[in-house]
């Protein structure tokens, strides 16, 4: 396999294919193959000494899951499931038939097992024991001594106070209009009702002995929040925990007669460890973050975190050590190399990177042409330190550990960071900005003086202009007390006609204002109005009053001139405000 | 077929129902009643747990595409699938549905108090604080145990200003679990009342509870900055880089501590690593041109301190210290205009005043100078130097009646200082003022000898009243500015550019031409990101 492996390796990865850890063994960016960790298992399932890799395959968006099954670089077998996997195990039934696992599928409710890669037996989880009530009325409704009104009434405070939920017979039932009722039960009263959950996770442990061909017990986390351990011979449950979240990943060590300590990370972001003699969890780890994947490494407990950052913790829940990624944490696994007793974790990033951790000390950055959805590490074909992974494009690749290969610690950053070599980015100064230095330096009290004497006549300025503005009341807000006005002009059209509109409007709180004049002073000669003055209308306050007047461009020498706007009390000579207009040049008259 | 679950020696059952076929496996015959099941009444949560797994891969359009087709199949009764549906939405910005899809959820299944919290999760981003809170006491009352509902509680009481209620509430919350966020908002609301001694309190058991925690060790040093416990200070925010040397707020303060100290090379190799990571932060440029001006190099000091007055223009700190620089300089010109935008901002500042009186000082406006000093005088309580530099010139107007008054109230402050701390005066402070006295002809002063006398007690920032946010040396003045009361020395000066390094030296030469020049003008301002400043930062 590994002789094979120089003539399809990658691209991407040949550039350090001399000092890399890893033989590419095999690369198929099209293997179409869409699963999570959880439903990859490696198993000599013949019993041939050849490692075959099952892959529960949840197919392209989800639709047509397969059960695929590869040995080498080729397919052995493909075959459609009835569901969509949501894990697969491999594990040794029983003592009499030793060196050949089965391998276990979950899938819905249901754990489908193979012996010899033919199906062999299925095992469904029990019916939920139902609400008794609930019984009672659909019951009833059999006999049809309940109207479906009533019993939509007493199945709704059902489902608002009772501790058992409704099956989803009921639940149906209630959502459906007054009209469809009859219809519904008529139809499904002669069935009984049920109530069946779905398994979420799945994974093996050995029953009596820690041996490698031992016979392990299937471990399966259920939706309404349990964890099921089975006999392997005669698939009876031998224990029930139960948890307060419903599980995602679990991890378990020891043995099940003996001692075993399980590990479940939960949908609540929490992980609960549990123990032999407990039918409840003994230590609960908060994440304040939902786990991506739940890896045990010797002792530690590595959990991943959609904080894009991994944690050890203990087997009773401390904390040990935090680790930042770079990049979301799509996967995890556990990497082990027995023959150098190396336990890793491996965790597959969306940055298209997958990095290997041993504790806290960064071991190995393996990169990919696409991000990993799904790692597995393991014995393969003859090969025994075999890295699967598939891709989020369905690529498939096969990576072999180089025989001579040693994991170092502290391959990762130390030292001071990159940065602090970099040299710091100081804006430049110009010969001119020296110049004017040395220039302020030697006169630098005369250009104070002077910048002083300018600042004050600017100010000056500024100050009689603004007396003038008052004065004459130029501006266009009046703020006196009685007539607080703001106006604002516009003008509209090209000429020799154009539309000049006022806007006044009463800025006081609640005065209304009545009696205001509007006078227009123009130059006669260049422009025509209809009227020059006119009366205001009451002002209501805050509104804007558009008063609109036509004024007619009399030159065609395509000379403007300004109007002037006076806003004027009756019986008063001095405006209230004033507004100056730059009429524009009569474009109509220039063109013809 | 349901009856799988075979007793003993199912084994051999299932085999003659199974077996039958090789490939491909659940045979079509297996498939069909499972299938007819299936459609009269799906299972709920079938597919729940890989809406999770898309969910917590991030794959978010897959996760919608499962959803979708989850809640075709149940009718919108799939309350798993809803609740994710509400988590993508809220991830995306559409805070607003995302409550409306938690309220489904709350309604399917009004016993559980995680729904419960994801509705006031949505109202709390939505800022309807009180709201939220209500529907946080509701869901505590579904549960007791739950550390995240009291910590939530208590920071919407935070923001709804009910400082003892949400400390109560986070306290409730350490109680049931411990969590570094509780912990670092209990602090802030500590920092909010301004009681630093509580605050460091709680941080220091939250260092203990999660000593690797960079932030709780940055806030904690910063903490003891403020108070002036430099020790401390540096051995936190040392820790701080260890686990992550990239921190900028940690880098920024262990830099300005540095400085502070006069390891300027040591502060810029620092800075180096912030510039790469937040360029464009004006403490850091600020910083940056002050190592500069350490190293007397004042033309990148000048063109550091105007990217940070360029990056934060209000700010004056800033301002201040490109009006030292060009003090120093002797670009008067500038240096007035530098100053007084710096009043406009901070009109409370005695040595701003002083600083800006020199300034006219050397601009020959003795007038302005003069208020300016009183403006000065009024303010400062604290800096002896004010008046010294005051006196200077009042006794170069020969008005040496104004000037002994002035003298006097320095001493008062030096008296001051001296039983309050065991602040070392700056040497040549010290000389000129003698001078000064000998000029003035009042007796020996007493005051600053015994303070030379001195054994060398380390440098401390004065214990004042300011807010330590900013560093005040005022003792460890490496970066002179200086300024010129006499005309005589003025005339000199172009002449002389080696002055502005040496104003010491210079003054010194003069000898028994009265102390013509003034100096000790407090080192500049270095800039931290302060602990306070952090305040309310959520998570």
């Amino acid at each position: 396999m590994a002789a094979a492996s120089s003539s399809d390796s990658d691209s991407c990865t040949a550039e350090s294919e001399a000092s890399s850890k890893w033989l590419d063994a095999h690369y198929d960016p099209v293997a179409n193959i869409h699963t999570f960790s959880a439903c990859m298992a490696l198993a000599d399932l013949h019993g041939d000494g050849e490692y075959k890799l099952v892959v529960g395959d949840l197919g392209p968006g989800g639709r047509q899951s397969h059960l695929k099954v590869l040995k080498g670089y080729s397919v052995l077998s493909d075959s459609p499931l009835p569901a969509l996997p949501a894990a697969a195990a491999t594990f040794l039934m029983d003592q009499h038939n030793p060196g050949t696992p089965v391998l276990a599928l979950a899938l819905g409710p249901c754990v489908y097992v193979y012996k010899n890669l033919t199906p062999y037996f299925k095992f469904s989880l029990p019916q939920l024991p139902l609400n008794t009530l609930e019984q009672d009325l659909w019951n009833q409704a059999k006999e049809d001594r309940i109207d479906p009104l009533t019993l939509k009434e007493m199945l709704e405070s059902i489902r608002e106070k009772a501790e058992v939920p409704l099956s989803v017979q009921s639940l149906r039932f209630l959502q459906l209009e007054l009209s469809e009722m009859e219809a519904f039960v008529n139809q499904h009263k002669s069935k009984g009702i049920k109530r069946q959950t779905v398994i979420t996770t799945m994974t093996t442990l050995k029953k009596n002995l820690a041996d490698k061909d031992a016979v392990s017990c299937l471990v399966v986390g259920t939706e309404n929040k349990e964890l099921l351990v089975l006999d392997p011979e005669a698939f009876v449950i031998l224990a029930t925990m139960s948890l307060p979240s419903v599980p995602v990943f679990l991890e378990v060590s020891g043995q099940f007669n003996i001692e075993f300590r399980l590990a479940a990370a939960c949908r609540n972001g929490n992980i609960y460890i549990l123990r032999r003699d407990s039918k409840s969890p003994k230590y609960c780890i908060e994440l304040n973050a939902q786990p991506v994947g739940l890896v045990r490494v010797h002792e530690v407990l590595v959990v991943g975190s959609t904080q894009d950052s991994l944690h050890g913790f203990t087997h009773k829940g401390k904390r040990l050590w935090t680790v930042q990624m770079p990049a979301a944490i799509l996967t995890m696994n556990l990497l082990e190399q027995p023959s150098r007793g190396l336990q890793a974790v491996m965790a597959g990033l969306a940055n298209r990177e997958v990095r290997i951790y041993h504790n806290k000390a960064l071991l190995n950055v393996i990169r990919t042409p696409d991000a990993v959805t799904s790692l597995c590490f393991g014995r393969y074909g003859h090969e025994d330190n075999t890295l699967i992974m598939t891709m989020r494009g369905g690529g498939l690749m096969i990576k072999i550990l180089k025989r001579t290969a040693v994991f170092v610690e502290g391959v990762g950053e130390v030292g001071p960071p990159s940065a602090q070599g970099t040299r710091l980015n100081v804006p430049r100064k110009t010969r001119l900005y020296v110049d004017q230095t040395l220039r302020e330096r030697e006169a630098g009290t005369a250009m104070h003086r002077t910048f002083q004497t300018d600042l004050y006549l600017l100010r000056l300025r500024a100050a009689r202009a603004y007396v003038q503005a008052l004065e004459s009341s130029l501006s266009p807000v009046s703020a006196t007390a009685r007539e607080p006005l703001k106006l604002h002009a516009v003008v509209q059209g090209l000429g020799p006609t154009f539309k000049l509109t006022l806007h006044l409007q009463n800025t006081s709180a609640a005065r209304p204002i009545l009696g205001l004049l509007v006078c227009f002073l123009y130059n006669e000669v260049l422009y025509a109005l209809p009227r020059a003055f006119f009366k205001v209308p009451l002002l209501v306050p805050g509104l804007s009053y558009p008063l609109e007047t036509f004024v007619e461009s009399l030159s065609d020498k395509g000379s403007s001139d300004m109007i002037k706007v006076l806003v004027l009390r009756e019986g008063q000579s001095a405006p209230l405000l004033s507004a100056h207009i730059n009429m524009p040049v009569s474009e109509g008259l220039v063109t013809a | 077929m349901t009856s799988g679950r075979a007793a003993v020696g199912g084994a051999k059952m299932a085999e003659e129902r199974l077996a039958t076929r090789r490939t491909p496996l659940p045979s079509a015959k297996s498939q069909k009643p499972w299938l007819k099941k299936a459609a009269e009444f799906p299972i709920l949560e079938k597919q729940n747990w890989l809406i999770h797994l898309h969910y917590i891969r991030k794959d978010y359009e897959a996760c919608k595409a499962v959803i979708k087709e989850q809640l075709q199949e149940t009718q919108g009764l799939c309350e798993y699938a809803i609740y994710v549906q509400a988590l993508i939405f809220r991830l995306e910005g559409n805070i607003q549905e995302s409550l409306e899809l938690f309220q489904r959820c709350a309604i399917l299944n009004p016993q559980c108090a995680d729904n419960l919290k994801q509705v006031a999760r949505s109202l709390f981003l939505l800022g309807k604080h009180k709201a939220a809170s209500e529907v946080y006491t509701e869901a505590a009352k579904l549960d007791q145990k739950d550390w995240e509902i009291c910590h939530n509680l208590g920071i919407c009481y935070i923001y709804m200003k009910q400082f003892s209620k949400a400390q109560d509430q986070l306290h409730q919350a350490l109680q049931l679990n411990r969590h570094v966020l509780t912990y670092i908002m209990l602090g802030k609301i500590h920092l909010l009342a301004g009681d630093l001694d509580k605050a460091i309190k709680v941080y220091k058991t939250a260092v203990e509870f999660s000593p690797e925690n960079t932030e709780l060790l940055t806030t904690l040093g910063l903490l003891y900055l403020q108070l002036g416990i430099h020790k401390k200070a540096f051995e936190h925010l040392g820790n701080a880089l260890t686990y992550d040397p990239t921190n900028y707020k940690a880098i920024l303060a262990a830099g300005s501590m540095m400085q502070t100290h006069g390891d300027f090379d040591v502060a810029l190799t620092k800075y180096r690593v912030v510039a790469c990571a937040v360029p464009e932060s004006p403490p850091l440029w600020n910083n940056i041109g002050l190592c500069f001006f350490g190293k007397k190099k004042y033309v990148a000091a000048i063109s550091c301190l105007k990217r940070a007055n360029y990056l934060a223009p209000f700010d004056w700190k800033i301002l201040y210290n490109l009006g030292l620089v060009h003090l120093t300089m002797q670009q008067y010109a500038s240096a007035f205009h530098f100053l007084s935008a710096a009043i406009t901002f901070q009109p409370k500042m005695g040595e701003l005043y002083m600083l800006l009186a020199v300034t006219l000082t050397n601009l020959e406006d003795v007038e302005n100078a003069k208020r300016v000093y009183a403006a000065a005088v009024r303010l400062d309580k604290c800096n002896p130097l004010v008046n010294l530099n005051y006196a200077i010139l009042l006794y170069m107007q020969g008005e040496r009646g104004a000037a002994l008054a002035q003298c006097q109230e320095m001493e008062e402050k030096v008296r001051l200082l001296r039983d309050n701390s065991s602040l070392e005066f700056d040497s040549e402070m010290v000389e000129m003022a003698q001078k000064l006295r000998a000029a003035l002809q009042v007796g020996e002063a007493l005051v600053w000898t015994k303070q030379v006398e001195d054994p060398k007690s380390k440098h401390q920032t004065p214990s004042t009243s300011k807010a330590a946010s900013f560093q005040q040396s005022l003792g460890s003045n490496q970066a002179l500015g200086q300024a010129m009361s006499s005309a005589a020395t003025h005339r000199k000066l172009p002449s002389d550019p080696a002055q502005g390094d040496s104003p010491g030296s210079q003054a010194s030469g003069l000898g028994a031409k009265v102390c013509s020049r003034l100096t000790g003008i407090p080192g500049g301002y270095l800039l931290l990101i302060s602990a306070s400043n952090a305040v309310l930062c959520l998570a």
